[in-house]
Order: structure tokens, then C-alpha cells, then sequence
């Protein structure tokens, strides 16, 4: 029993961590409809940041994540505006080549520059853990966790309160309309990728600290993102955070409780279940079911 | 004796979720009719026309096309008994030239026609029945709003359909483009087709109507002859507005 | 009846500004580049029809001819450009011609290439019965999962394939009393189990070229005949397309599993060619994106794109591996990228269109697709 509670509690705690991975990742497809095939290596760009900071200069982790995020954010920015924009008009294979193209640039780069050895940013105290009876409770897992949570909150009330945010929905679900009124679109969508990327890359500095990456877990990552995404139905926030939570469950329970690799199957099969069958997502309404292109 | 009509609906409707788009609506169209769909927007008139294609599935009731009950059937079965439709948002073939956009019609929706250079030679008969003879070999892109509706027009008849229904062919065109649609009109209904008309625009409705339908909040409101209908008290208030009842005794348009 | 009503010279009411139709009725300039690979009218000349047919049969001899020109090493690697042009117009057939982008297309090869490798080590059968039957088990797969899923539409195909075909890994990976699971399987090629004799190099070449040609035949028939019309349609507007009676669900299902069966022919292939098969390659997602990169880039829709981009980017690949090994794979994706935004309608496509309209500057082509 203990075994199960302590698969829940992990669970629990790399789902939010997940989520938010994957809330950039969903916010980028509902606005702009566009499936980022690099989201999982901006994650682990984010974690070499983060590595980086903390091997050259000893910073911890947790700060060096705000750090991860800034960079991430210029780079999403940059590439949405200046690359990804010269082909979001195009049918959709072209941006997912786009964006595939991009994957394996990152992915190589940074293999050419850090090389593939596995890495993991260590801190004194995540290590540690608070016993909660007879379950255990990493501190480092339990710290990302909460932060997590807390940003992924804070995109919910920035994209739902302030002028920016609503600039963005405004765009997502007709562009044309808000155009007229005076959103610059290409700005919004700039902004929407900046900030999937800054978390992305900000959960990835949290990654490196609660286990090893190296380039090639950027794959799994885009993956996972894309399963949550679609759980939670696109461009719905909370969605995803119930979405990372659940996978985060499934992947916990399925690798105490199944053989070998057939946690995974079992994902790839409730990913293609859900699009079949409720394609707005396990979790409320499809924000962005009629699509208005101008 | 009362001949099966081209066109019955009985309680159709269809829910989104909560909302009722289209509500218990039931009434018939005779052969060789013209019937006017009028009301406000948001009446649930292009859904109707989506529920008798086959674009949308009924929630409940029937749609009966000359007595056969094909409501939720595919958009191609009810192509093949007969019914073709025109786009709000004109919808043509982007790669084809307008020639082939019709030829596609005439391959898949007519029977009998089964080699390309065959409905390809049929596909310059439909154009002339709409006046575009000259335009076959032109990308639909470059159409005009006026050519562009006659290309959705041609498309539609391409079928040989025996009931036709147009969702809003008027809509922005100018004056002196809406006449030739009328004329096309009315020279099918010479024909024979049974046609249903959505519209917002009155005077095509009364130019060409035989019965009048006016929706309104997804039921049916009144229906009848088009004079009587578009007096009716309270499609002028649902609908019409005191400004169009003066305007046209004002101006006796 | 109807006056004839000539078109507006010019005027306001032009839906899309930059172009004005001219006095005559011949398409111009950026109109005609629209209209793409038309079919032709019953007023082409005779030999214009037989033309691809020629060429295809033209280029399988020189191919054939070739053969006896090339070293053991060149064979090996001609032969894998012939496997990737079957796989890029198998691609394409659901990709370019129907514009259902599956990102699951692996699966094909891999369900083929396992069929093949199970049938033959533990049922006994030979290769060449081996490679028809799995060809129609891939195409049964295809319209078994089309069924579902071709009601989807844009990136949520895309995606549900992926799923799929990364499931049907696991699921493959997981079962090794039937496929070896994570070790791999092997193709018995000597002793008494072995059924067929081993192809070797020369056999090898001649069957991939078999199955290229196959391929670019298949693409030529449907991009001109009914079915390819049907197909365009659906992919330039699919409710349209249905309202003309077009039944939209068994044409796609019919081509989903036409390319299944193309690719699971190629996958069966290689699973004899290869001998030992691991779930890994024979279902990794880089080879579905090779096939689409291979169609995008040389021109998707078209029968010569695929056939340009599988030989182009085989090359490319090759030469790059060879001699930046270590950054070959960085070099490719950067290449990727500046094709895409250069050309994301493709080589052929793009020739097609700046003939007509005169226009060449990849400048201009660049803001096509662009916000």
C-alpha cells in the first residue's frame, strides 16, 4: 500500500512538473495552431542553462531557472517572429517540418556542444527528503512541484487579466478580428511562443535538478506534451495541468504495476482514443473549436 | 391526389449542448416550388440547410426526400437522391479550373457520367446554363463576387439536382448583379427544380418566392404567401423592422 | 434564358486585390500557377498521355542498365534511393494527393517488415508470398485505422498516426515470444530453415527498383484518373467535395490503404534485406519524417516531387554523412529548415508556377505562407 502511495505521491509531483511543460506547449497550439515538434529541446536547453550557470558559477538551481526562463523566452520569441512566421500560413506539414527541422538543430547542437553524457544539476538540499508517515518526499521534487503549480497559475491569470494575455486569445480564435482592432498578431504570436518556451525551459533547469537529461530526453518530452496537450484539450491551461497530473499518475503507477514498456503503449493508446472519440479533451470545452483565419 | 413532396421535414431539430439551433420545424415543399427561408440571423437557417444536406446530423426528427427518410445520411447519399446545395462562403476547388470544378459534380454526383473527358465536355454545358462559357479554363481565384457565386451555382446544378437549396447567393452583390441571379432562378424553376431560397435580401424573396418561411429562434415562425408573410405583425417585429414596412410603402419597391 | 454575362473588367468587388482577369479567358500570370497539375481535357494529344508511362519505362531501363556500372558499396546505396522514392510516393499518396499528413507512416513499414519476418521464421513461408501477404496486411491496417481516424482532420491526424505508430513500437517491443521483442528478429537465410535464398546486392537493387517503379506507376494512375481527382478534391475542400457526391469516407480510407500497401511492400523488403529487425528502426518515426520532408521538398501532389526529393535528399544524406560525420545530422536539419521556407510548395511545384507567372525570386516565394 505504502508502495502504491509513494508511486501517487511521485506521480503527483513529476505531473505538475510536467504540466508545466506542456502548457506552453497546448497554449501554442490552440492560439496559433502550431504543433512544436522542438518544445522538448527547448526543455532541455533550459536544463543546460541551468547546469551551465550552476557548474560555472554555483548558482542554485531555483534562480538559475528565472535565468533559463529569460533566455528561452528571447530565443521562442525570436524563432516565432523570424522563422516559424515565414510559413504559418502554409498547410500544416510545413510548420511541423519547420519545426522538426529545428528539433534536430537543437537536439545536435547540443550534443556538438555538451556532448551526449548524462548530466544533473545537483543542490544540497533536493536531495533531501520530508516524510509524510511512511511515504518519502523529495524536497527538490516537492520544490518543483509547488513552483510549477504556481506559474503555471500565474499564466492562467496573465492570459486571462492582463491586456497581453487577452491580446493573445484574441488572436487565437480570430485573428482577423483582432487585427482589425489593433493587435499586432505577429507580436501576439511571438509573445504566445516566448512564453512556452520560457516554461519549457524553466521546468527543464527543475528537471535537471530532480534527475539526469542529456539531447536525446528532448524527444520524450515533446511527446509527453503533446499526450497532456490533447488530454486537456488544446489551449485550455487547466487542462493541462489535470493533464500533466494524469499522465504523471499513469507513468508513476504504470512503471511500478506493468512489464516492461507497455506504460508507454498504454499512453499512445489513450492518445489516440481521446482524439478519436473527444478530441476537445478530457477536461472542459475545445477554446478554439471555430477557427477564423485571416 | 396530393404528389409526394420533393421535400418534408418533420420535428427536425438539432441541440448544441444547450442551445436549440433548429426546433421542432415541420413543413413540406411541392415539387417545382420555390419556398423562401427567411429570419434573423442566428435564426438557425444555415443550420437547417446543414441538417437536410447531411452536413450536420438532426438531433431529432426526419428529413424526408420525396417520401425516403434520409436524415443523418451522408452528405454524398443525399447528393445522390437528388438534393445539391450552394455555400454561404463560396467553396470552390482552389487547384481546378472552374471547368473541373464542375466536372466534379458531374463525375460523382450525376449518374451515367463515368470518364473524365466526359464530364469534362458536360461540365462546359452546365457553364453555359449560367453564363459562364467563357470562364472554363480560369483559376477560381480570380473570380469575381458575382462570377464566383455563379461558379457555386454551376457546381450545384452539376448534380442534375431535383431540389436545390442556395444559402444566401445574394449576399453582396450589387444591384445590377442580382437580377441575372434571379433570371437563373426563375429559369430553373421553368425547369422543373424545386428550389428553397435563403435570404436576406427582400426583394429577391418576393421576386421569386412562391411560399415564404420565416424562422426565427430555431422554430418556425409563419409561413405563407410572401406578401402576407413579410406583413405578418410579428416577423416585422422578429425580423423585418417598422423602417422596412415604411420604406416600402413609402417607396413601393 | 440567361444573358451571357461577361466577367467585371475591373473593380472593387475583386475578392483577392492583386489580380485582374483579363479580357480573354486564358489564365495568367499567378491564376494559371493556381491551378496546378490540371487534368487534362480529351484534347491532348495521344502522346502526352502515354508520356509519364514512357519515361518511367525509359528510366527503369537505364537503372537496369546501370547495374553492371556500379560497385558493390554504390549498388547498396542506389538501392536504398529506390526504397525511399517508394516510400515518398507512398507518403504521398495520403500526404500530397489527399492532404492527410500522416506522421504515423512507419507503421506500414514496420507492420510489413514484421509480417515478413515472422512469417518467414516462424511459419515457414517464403519471401515472395511473405512480401504480398504483408503488403495486404498493411493495406488492411490502413483501412482498419483509417476508418477512425481520417474522420480527423489537420494536426490532429498527424498526431493520432504518430500515436499509432509509436504504439504499435511498444506494442511490438513488448510481445517477444511472437516478434523478438527489444533483441530484434531474425530472417533465416541459411540452413534448412531458410526458405528463400538470400537476394544478395544484385537481387536487392532489382527488387527495390521494382518496387520504385511500382510506386511512381501507382502515383501516375491516380493523379490522373477519377480517384486522384476525387482525392484533389477532397483536399482542396473536402465538405464541397462531399456535397458533390463525393464519398469522401471510402476514397480516403481507399487511399490511406493504398499507401499502406506501398509502404509495407518496401518494409517487408527490407526486413529480408536487412535479416535482423529491431522495433526501433523498423518503426522510427525519423524515416515517416524523412518520406515527408522527401515530398514537401521536391514537391508534394505531384508524381515527379517524390521521386526528385527521395533522390535529392538520399544523396544529400550520404554525401553529408560521409564527410561531416559528426555534424551531418545538424547540417540536415538546417537544410531542412531553409527548404522548407524557401520552397514549401516544393521544387516541382515551385518550377511549375514561376513558368507561368514569370515570377522567380525565392524572395517573393517566401511570403507566401507567411504572416
Amino acid at each position: 500500500m505504502s508502495q502504491f502511495l509513494q508511486a501517487t505521491i511521485y506521480g503527483l509531483l513529476q505531473g505538475g512538473l510536467l504540466a508545466l511543460i506542456a502548457v506552453g506547449f497546448s497554449l501554442v497550439w490552440g492560439v496559433m495552431n502550431v504543433v512544436n515538434l522542438a518544445h522538448g529541446s527547448f526543455v532541455i536547453l533550459g536544463a543546460y542553462v541551468g547546469w551551465k550557470l550552476n557548474s560555472a558559477m554555483g548558482l542554485d538551481p531555483f534562480l538559475g531557472m528565472l535565468v533559463a526562463a529569460v533566455v528561452l523566452f528571447a530565443v521562442g520569441y525570436l524563432l516565432q517572429r523570424w522563422l516559424i512566421n515565414l510559413v504559418i500560413n502554409g498547410p500544416i506539414f510545413i510548420t511541423l517540418l519547420l519545426t522538426f527541422g529545428l528539433d534536430l538543430l537543437i537536439v545536435q547542437g547540443m550534443n556538438i556542444t555538451f556532448s551526449a553524457d548524462y548530466r544533473s544539476i545537483k543542490t544540497a538540499y533536493a536531495g533531501d527528503s520530508l516524510a509524510l508517515g511512511s511515504v518519502r518526499v523529495p524536497v527538490g521534487r516537492l520544490l518543483a512541484f509547488v513552483i510549477a503549480l504556481l506559474v503555471t497559475f500565474a499564466l492562467v491569470a496573465l492570459v486571462n487579466r492582463t491586456r497581453t494575455g487577452l491580446s493573445i486569445m484574441a488572436t487565437g480564435m480570430d485573428r482577423g478580428a483582432a487585427r482589425l482592432m489593433g493587435i499586432r498578431a505577429r507580436h501576439a504570436y511571438a509573445l504566445t511562443f516566448g512564453i512556452a518556451a520560457a516554461l519549457a525551459g524553466m521546468a527543464g533547469t527543475m528537471v535537471g535538478t530532480v534527475g539526469t537529461f542529456n539531447p536525446a530526453a528532448a524527444g520524450g518530452f515533446t511527446l509527453l506534451s503533446f499526450v497532456i496537450a490533447v488530454l486537456g484539450g488544446l489551449g485550455n491551461m487547466y487542462g493541462a495541468l489535470v493533464g500533466g497530473l494524469l499522465i504523471g499518475l499513469v507513468e508513476a503507477w504504470g512503471g511500478q504495476y506493468l512489464p516492461g514498456t507497455w506504460v508507454n503503449a498504454l499512453a499512445f493508446a489513450v492518445l489516440v482514443l481521446v482524439l478519436v472519440f473527444r478530441p476537445s479533451g478530457l477536461v472542459g470545452r475545445a477554446y478554439y473549436s471555430a477557427r477564423q483565419e485571416v | 391526389m396530393t404528389a409526394t413532396p420533393v421535400l418534408e421535414t418533420r420535428g427536425l431539430g438539432r441541440r448544441f449542448g444547450g442551445l436549440k439551433a433548429v426546433d421542432d420545424v415541420s413543413f413540406s415543399v411541392p415539387e417545382g416550388q420555390v419556398l423562401g427561408v427567411i429570419g434573423p440571423n442566428g435564426a438557425g437557417k444555415s443550420t437547417f440547410i446543414n441538417l437536410v444536406t447531411g452536413h450536420i446530423r438532426p438531433t431529432s426528427g426526419q428529413v424526408l426526400i420525396e417520401g425516403r427518410d434520409l436524415a443523418g445520411a451522408k452528405p454524398w447519399s443525399i447528393a445522390h437522391a437528388g438534393v445539391s446545395r450552394t455555400f454561404q462562403i463560396v467553396k470552390p476547388f482552389r487547384g481546378m479550373s472552374v471547368r473541373e470544378n464542375v466536372a466534379v459534380g458531374i463525375l460523382y454526383g450525376r449518374k451515367g457520367t463515368s470518364r473524365m473527358s466526359q464530364a469534362l465536355e458536360q461540365a462546359d454545358e452546365v457553364l453555359a446554363e449560367v453564363g459562364m462559357s467563357k470562364l472554363g479554363d480560369r483559376a477560381p481565384g480570380g473570380l469575381s463576387v458575382a462570377d464566383a457565386r455563379r461558379l457555386e451555382f454551376a457546381k450545384a446544378l452539376a448534380l442534375r439536382p431535383r431540389l436545390l437549396l442556395l444559402d444566401e447567393v445574394m449576399a453582396g452583390l450589387r444591384h445590377s448583379e442580382i437580377e441575372p441571379s434571379l433570371e437563373l432562378i426563375k429559369s430553373l424553376r421553368e425547369r422543373g427544380l424545386t428550389i428553397i431560397v435563403v435570404e436576406h435580401v427582400m426583394k429577391a424573396i418576393l421576386a421569386i418566392s412562391d411560399q415564404v418561411l420565416v424562422l426565427h429562434q430555431g422554430k418556425v415562425l409563419t409561413s405563407g404567401e410572401p406578401r402576407t408573410v413579410l406583413s405578418d405583425p410579428r416577423v416585422i417585429e422578429a425580423y423585418l423592422g417598422q423602417r422596412y414596412v415604411q420604406r416600402r410603402e413609402g417607396g413601393r419597391s | 434564358m440567361t444573358p451571357e454575362t461577361e466577367t467585371e473588367p475591373t473593380g472593387s468587388d475583386q475578392p483577392n486585390g492583386t489580380e485582374q482577369p483579363s479580357g480573354t479567358d486564358q489564365p495568367t500570370g499567378v491564376e494559371a500557377a493556381e491551378l496546378g497539375a490540371g487534368v487534362r481535357s480529351s484534347a491532348e494529344p495521344v502522346w502526352r498521355r502515354w508520356l509519364p508511362f514512357g519515361l518511367l519505362l525509359l528510366g527503369v531501363l537505364v537503372m537496369l542498365g546501370a547495374q553492371s556500372q556500379l560497385y558493390s558499396g554504390q549498388e547498396r546505396t542506389v538501392a536504398a534511393i529506390f526504397m525511399f522514392v517508394a516510400l515518398a510516393q507512398g507518403w504521398n499518396i495520403i500526404g500530397g494527393f489527399t492532404g492527410y499528413a500522416s506522421f504515423g507512416q512507419v507503421v506500414f513499414f514496420g507492420v510489413g517488415g514484421y509480417f515478413t519476418a515472422v512469417a518467414m521464421s516462424h511459419w515457414g513461408f517464403n519471401f515472395w508470398v511473405s512480401l504480398v501477404v504483408s503488403g495486404l496486411v498493411a493495406a488492411a491496417f490502413g483501412a482498419l485505422i483509417g476508418l477512425p481516424l481520417l474522420r480527423l482532420r489537420g494536426h490532429y491526424f498527424a498526431i493520432a498516426t504518430l500515436g499509432v505508430a509509436e504504439g504499435m513500437r511498444e506494442v511490438v517491443t513488448n510481445v517477444p515470444g511472437l516478434t523478438g521483442g527489444g533483441a530484434g528478429i531474425s530472417v533465416p537465410t541459411v540452413g534448412k530453415d531458410a526458405t528463400t535464398a538470400y537476394l544478395g546486392n544484385d537481387g536487392f537493387y532489382l527488387l527495390f527498383l521494382a518496387l520504385a517503379a511500382l510506386s511512381v506507376l501507382v502515383a501516375i494512375l491516380v493523379a490522373r484518373n477519377k480517384f486522384g481527382f476525387a482525392l484533389r478534391a477532397i483536399n482542396q475542400d473536402e465538405d464541397a467535395a462531399a456535397a458533390m457526391g463525393i464519398n469522401t469516407t471510402r476514397a480516403k480510407v481507399s487511399a490511406f490503404a493504398l499507401s499502406g500497401l506501398v509502404t509495407g511492400l518496401v518494409g517487408s523488403t527490407y526486413a529480408f534485406q536487412q535479416v535482423t529487425i529491431f522495433p526501433q528502426r523498423l518503426f522510427d518515426v525519423d524515416i515517416t519524417v524523412l518520406m515527408v520532408v522527401m515530398v514537401v521538398i521536391g514537391g508534394s501532389g505531384t508524381v515527379l516531387g517524390p521521386l526528385l526529393g527521395a533522390v535529392a535528399l538520399q544523396f544529400l544524406s550520404e554525401y553529408l554523412r560521409r564527410n561531416f560525420t559528426e555534424v551531418h545530422t545538424f547540417i540536415l536539419g538546417a537544410i531542412i529548415i531553409a527548404a522548407v521556407v524557401l520552397l514549401p510548395q516544393g521544387a516541382v511545384n515551385y518550377v511549375r508556377e514561376a513558368r507561368q507567372s514569370g515570377e522567380w525570386s525565392l524572395l517573393a516565394n517566401v511570403r507566401r505562407y507567411r504572416l
